[in-house]
């Protein structure tokens, strides 16, 4: 595929990047700016965790560079894609073929079953998806004994395990998950982080996770940190202690996100 | 007290905030009781402007003479009376109390325009008669030129006249049904109008009318009496009727005009009233189920709302309360919108019937307080009734369900349901099969039709699972399956909006199957029963034939073409008491035209005092040759006539075959229904039919038709009604498609987060709105499917129960039923059109964003 990208910068071997990213919610007195000129790059074969408090972005920076939102200004990137560039069809096919998705909840559609619902990217774009790689990803998910169920009668667990297994099926560039444990009991969520992550050491995927979770962002090669839409760090081999550590900084920095900060640790103090 | 208020207060929230859920709810009432209103409307407005009219018709006669007895046949709505002689007329109107007494010869009279084709006909009556002199005893006025005074000057009125682009001072013919060569000197007006109700009217003078409109001059159809001054019509009548000779009566103007009144209100119009009623009910129905569709969608949608009620303390009855008062503030304004609708469709029917050629007079629209009040309260009742059991159903809600997810519900097809509509069907058809093919009875044949209606709404829920699998097995794309899926999700709900259509498909199909069948039967009867090449007659509406000059069969015969030519007249008698209709010719040549099936006897010499008479009625009588038959005459004659000859067919030669010299001394005007003609060998049928057409040329130019277009013309009918039916018919279609549409549009509301999760994983937006489409379609389908099951079904059963004489042919036709199919199914791709739309401009983040 030929450069799309103009004068910016490409950076090798980035599945996914922004540049310069903004996002700005109404005008005025009301204006909120979600993202404040961010530049990142995830690098592909590497699972990077994007943190923050609540309201610091990170799921705006998500669904920007996932194709799921539009920037104000800046420009985002799926390998040489802008994705600004593209009208809402080729983004959708896009989406479809080249990115994967996790979200918290609500990832599967319950007419389907279990092996329809993995197939259903491959299914929606009309073609035949490549088996043997499907087959290892059930046995990798551990569900090959409830691909005829219906995920009305899967556990919160087993649902989100599909959703990781439907991400990966069309060896998709790059597969976004945004809180992909925040509806899960501790054990569960670690059986899905542990797959997220086995999947990019063991099968070489590409894996950008946003979480406001320590203990989830510690599976992670690589952490970014934002607050007030902004990047203000980034910290590779993350141990959950640090992350929490340097989430604790936080607080200080600006009212904001101080408060925030103290809502989540109740949060996890709670569960 | 407050309690009610609260529930008040949240269901007007309720409806602010879910205008659109209701926007199906409300136009179904609103359709349906415009519709009924419309009929109502109608009904009136029609009776009441056929009585102005005949009351107008009459309005200056007080007293009628005219013959005692009158016969009528099955089928005619009109009887036929003896005449009176016309000097009673003069010695009347000596007597004292009387100012005028005028006699009335009026007989048919088509009007031919400038081409030499005939005007109007084929519904209004086209009649010619006597310029009554006198202003009051004639309903007609000069309103331009002057009466009749010297042979061969006629009056027209205006209305004909002017569809015939005549004028005064022009020259034309009158079918009478001798042709006539008259010139117009007047054009008349009916009481300021331009014609009575669509009729044409040509008057001449009254030796034409006795010369060319009676079987012998000095006779008269009735003698118009007008009273002298303080005599009223009661009084008149005393007076005249010693006078009379036997045989012959006098009754007041007022009677006459209530008769006619009678006739049209009771034969005619009552029957379309109730067709039109029939129509409105199914209307109704079909609404009935979309009405309830929309309030059980919107009920499980609210479960947590209403969960969080009862949470909070709000009683069941409160609950139910909610969910009521949405559906009467829904019922009440649409049906007050109906009401509107109604008037409206009431005057939009009144300028259309005379368009396609329906015979209505014109007046004013007549809005009684039945038309309004009932079209409301049934809107009311209907709308409150199809939400009753949502309401419950919202009322029992648990206040745990709040705390639930919402499971998806596929309630519905339960084994005790599949056992009670299996029993059902099963009756139901029993009873139909055996209503329709035992005696047969109709109204065994409507009972288990309307059994079957019911096992086939039970059992929808169990057939839409089998039926969308498939139905919806061509589907292989991914769309398409997630379509299919989405239709299994709730049986209830999918045979729900499905049985609306399915209802409206089934009367179509019925309708079409039954009208396929009635122009077989029609076909079968020309095809088997003609053995001409071609036939001379005057198409009329259904299979009669108006009337055709005695004279042109007896042309025709001197074509060297022509081997056989037959006419065939027509008469009346009572027979063993009994009104029947004659056919009078020359029985022994019958066999020449036509194919009587096997004869018994012969019929070659019935002579004056022998009938040959059909199987069947030998049958029903229990005669056999030789037997004897009383026949009496409309002149009161009676005389027994000896069954010389039986025979099988009576499709074209009637069932009373009598020869012409034995109707001689009883006839009323010379007149043949059909002439039926035999080329000779070797005569091409193009070449033949060209002759006889330059015979009937010469005697008012009626039709020459070869055998197909004789059975087609017979059947023209049956298409006519087929189009009206259908065209009331399409709005119980409308309503389907409008419940289909608001089905949709609840569950892609319902499915917010669903259709996020495709259109975020992959799917475009075009594959969006197939996948909705689709789903629409296969729904439709499924109504289509069981609506033609049901359809073809019923239509073979009202085919066997109305046809009494057993030689009625069913047809299924094909390419209609095709037709009807691919209608309904595009019905759903059409439902589709908005609902999809709206889920594909569905925002992805919004909808995937956790709560």
């Amino acid at each position: 595929m030929t450069s799309a990208t103009g004068t910016a910068p490409v950076v090798t071997g980035a599945a996914a990047r922004v540049v310069d990213a903004a996002k700005v919610y109404g005008s005025g007195d009301t204006e909120v700016r979600a993202l404040d000129g961010v530049g990142v790059a995830f690098p592909a074969g590497q699972f990077t965790a994007i943190m923050g408090p609540s309201g610091s972005g990170k799921s705006t920076l998500m669904h920007c560079a996932a194709g799921l939102d539009t920037l104000t200004a800046g420009a985002a990137f799926i390998g040489d894609t802008e994705l600004g560039r593209l009208d809402d069809k080729r983004l959708t096919m896009l989406r479809r073929d080249r990115i994967g998705f996790v979200f918290q909840a609500f990832n599967l559609l319950p007419t389907l079953t279990v092996a329809e619902n993995i197939t259903l990217p491959t299914d929606l774009a009309g073609r035949r998806g490549d088996p043997a790689w499907i087959d290892s990803l059930i046995d990798v998910v551990g569900l090959r004994d409830r691909l005829h169920h219906r995920p009305a009668e899967l556990s919160g667990g087993q649902q989100q395990r599909v959703a990781v297994a439907r991400a990966f099926a069309g060896r998709p560039d790059v597969v976004f998950a945004d809180e992909p444990t925040g509806n899960l009991d501790s054990r569960s969520g670690a059986e899905v982080l542990g797959l997220l992550a086995d999947t990019v050491r063991e099968l070489g995927r590409t894996v950008v996770m946003v979480t406001h979770d320590p203990v989830a962002a510690a599976y992670a090669d690589e952490v970014v940190f934002l607050a007030d839409g902004r990047l203000v760090d980034r910290m590779a081999a993350p141990t959950a202690d640090r992350v929490l550590d340097r989430m604790q900084r936080f607080v200080g920095e600006s009212p904001r996100t101080a408060r925030s900060l103290d809502t989540t640790a109740e949060r996890k103090s709670s569960s | 007290m407050s309690g009610t208020r609260a529930s008040l207060r949240l269901s007007m929230a309720g409806l602010r905030t879910h205008k659109r859920r209701f926007a199906g709810t409300f136009f179904a009432v609103l359709l349906g009781v415009a519709f009924l209103g419309g009929t109502l409307v109608m009904g009136d407005t029609l009776r009441s402007s056929f009585d102005a009219m005949f009351g107008r018709a009459t309005s200056g006669t007080d007293a009628v003479v005219r013959g005692d007895d009158m016969i009528t046949t099955p089928g005619e709505s009109f009887g036929t009376r003896r005449t009176v002689p016309t000097e009673l007329a003069d010695e009347i109107a000596g007597m004292p109390g009387v100012a005028a007494a005028e006699p009335r010869i009026e007989g048919p009279g088509q009007l031919l325009d400038k081409d030499g084709e005939p005007v109007g006909g084929g519904g209004p009556p086209t009649l010619a008669g006597n310029w009554i002199a006198d202003e009051d005893l004639n309903s007609y006025q000069i309103a331009e030129g002057r009466a009749p005074e010297r042979s061969g000057e006629a009056v027209v009125n205006r209305g004909a006249a002017s569809d015939a682009g005549l004028g005064i001072g022009d020259t034309t013919t009158v079918r009478t049904p001798d042709p006539l060569k008259v010139t117009i000197v007047g054009i008349s007006t009916f009481g300021g109008e331009d014609a009575m109700g669509q009729t044409s009217f040509t008057a001449l003078t009254r030796a034409d009318a006795e010369k060319y409109l009676t079987a012998e001059p000095g006779r008269a159809t009735s003698i118009q009496v007008r009273a002298g001054p303080g005599q009223s019509q009661a009084e008149l009548v005393d007076s005249l009727s010693p006078v009379l000779p036997d045989g012959i009566e006098a009754v007041t103007g007022q009677e006459v005009t209530e008769e006619n009144q009678d006739q049209i209100a009771g034969q005619f119009l009552s029957g379309f009233t109730a067709g039109l009623l029939g129509f409105a009910g199914v209307a109704m129905l079909v609404a009935t189920f979309s009405i309830y569709n929309t309030f059980a969608i919107v009920v499980a949608q609210r479960t947590r709302d209403n969960a969080l009620l009862r949470a909070l303390g709000a009683t069941r009855r409160q609950v139910v309360g909610q969910t009521m008062a949405e559906a009467l503030v829904v019922a009440v304004l649409a049906s007050l919108v109906g009401l509107a609708g109604g008037v409206g469709i009431a005057a939009g029917l009144q300028a259309l019937f005379p368009a396609v050629g329906f015979p209505f007079p014109d007046g004013d629209l007549v809005i009684s307080g039945l038309s309004l009040v009932l079209p409301f309260a049934t809107g009311v009742v209907v709308c409150l009734a199809s939400a009753l059991a949502p309401a419950v159903r919202a009322g029992r809600t648990s206040p745990l369900a709040a705390l639930r997810e919402t499971a998806v519900d596929d309630s519905g097809s339960s084994r005790v349901r599949a056992v009670v509509g299996g029993v059902l069907t099963a009756a139901g058809a029993a009873f139909t099969v055996y209503g329709a093919s035992s005696g047969p009875s109709v109204m065994l044949t409507v009972a288990g039709a309307v059994v079957t209606l019911a096992a086939f709404v039970v059992l929808g829920p169990v057939a839409s699972s089998y039926a969308v699998r498939i139905l919806g097995a061509p589907l292989r794309r991914m769309n398409g399956r997630l379509a299919r899926r989405n239709a299994l999700r709730s049986p209830k709900r999918t045979a729900a909006t499905a049985t609306a259509l399915m209802i409206g498909v089934a009367v179509v199909s019925l309708f079409t199957v039954f009208g396929a069948s009635l122009k077989s039967t029609m076909d079968q009867t020309v095809s088997r029963a003609f053995a001409g090449d071609v036939a001379v007659r005057v198409p009329a509406f259904g299979p009669e034939s108006g009337a055709l000059s005695p004279k042109v069969a007896p042309a025709v015969a001197e074509l060297p073409e022509v081997e056989h030519a037959l006419g065939l007249g027509a008469g009346v008698a009572r027979v063993e008491g009994d009104g029947r209709a004659l056919t009078v010719t020359d029985p022994g040549r019958m066999g020449d035209v036509l194919d009587l099936g096997a004869v018994r006897g012969s019929l070659s010499d019935l002579g004056t005092d022998g009938v040959a008479v059909s199987g069947s009625e030998a049958d029903d009588h229990g005669w056999k040759v030789g037997s004897t038959a009383d026949f009496t005459f409309t002149d009161g004659e009676k005389q027994a006539f000896t069954v010389r000859a039986v025979y099988d067919r009576a499709d074209l030669a009637g069932d009373y075959v009598l020869t012409r010299e034995a109707w001689e001394p009883h006839r009323m005007q010379d007149s043949d229904s059909l002439v039926a003609v035999a080329f000779r060998d070797g005569v091409a049928e193009a070449d033949g039919k060209a002759a006889v057409e330059g015979v009937a040329e010469r005697y008012g130019n009626p039709e020459v038709q070869t055998r197909d277009e004789f059975a087609e013309s017979s059947a023209a009918g049956v298409d006519m009604m087929l189009t009206l039916v259908y065209a009331l018919l399409a709005l119980a279609v409308l309503i389907a498609l409008l419940g289909i549409a608001n089905t949709l549009t609840l569950a892609v509301h319902e499915r917010t987060r669903e259709l996020g999760l495709l259109r975020a994983v992959g799917q475009t937006r075009s594959q969006l709105r197939a996948m909705v489409r689709w789903e629409s379609v296969l729904v439709a389908a499924f109504g289509t499917a069981g609506g033609l099951t049901l359809g073809a079904f019923l239509g073979w059963a009202m085919t066997k129960a109305t046809d009494s004489s057993g030689d009625g042919v069913f047809t299924v036709p094909p390419a209609q039923l095709a037709i009807v199919a691919l209608v309904g199914v595009t019905a759903g791709a059409l439902a589709a059109w908005r609902p999809s739309r709206r889920a594909a401009k569905l925002d992805v983040l919004g909808a995937i964003a956790t709560e």
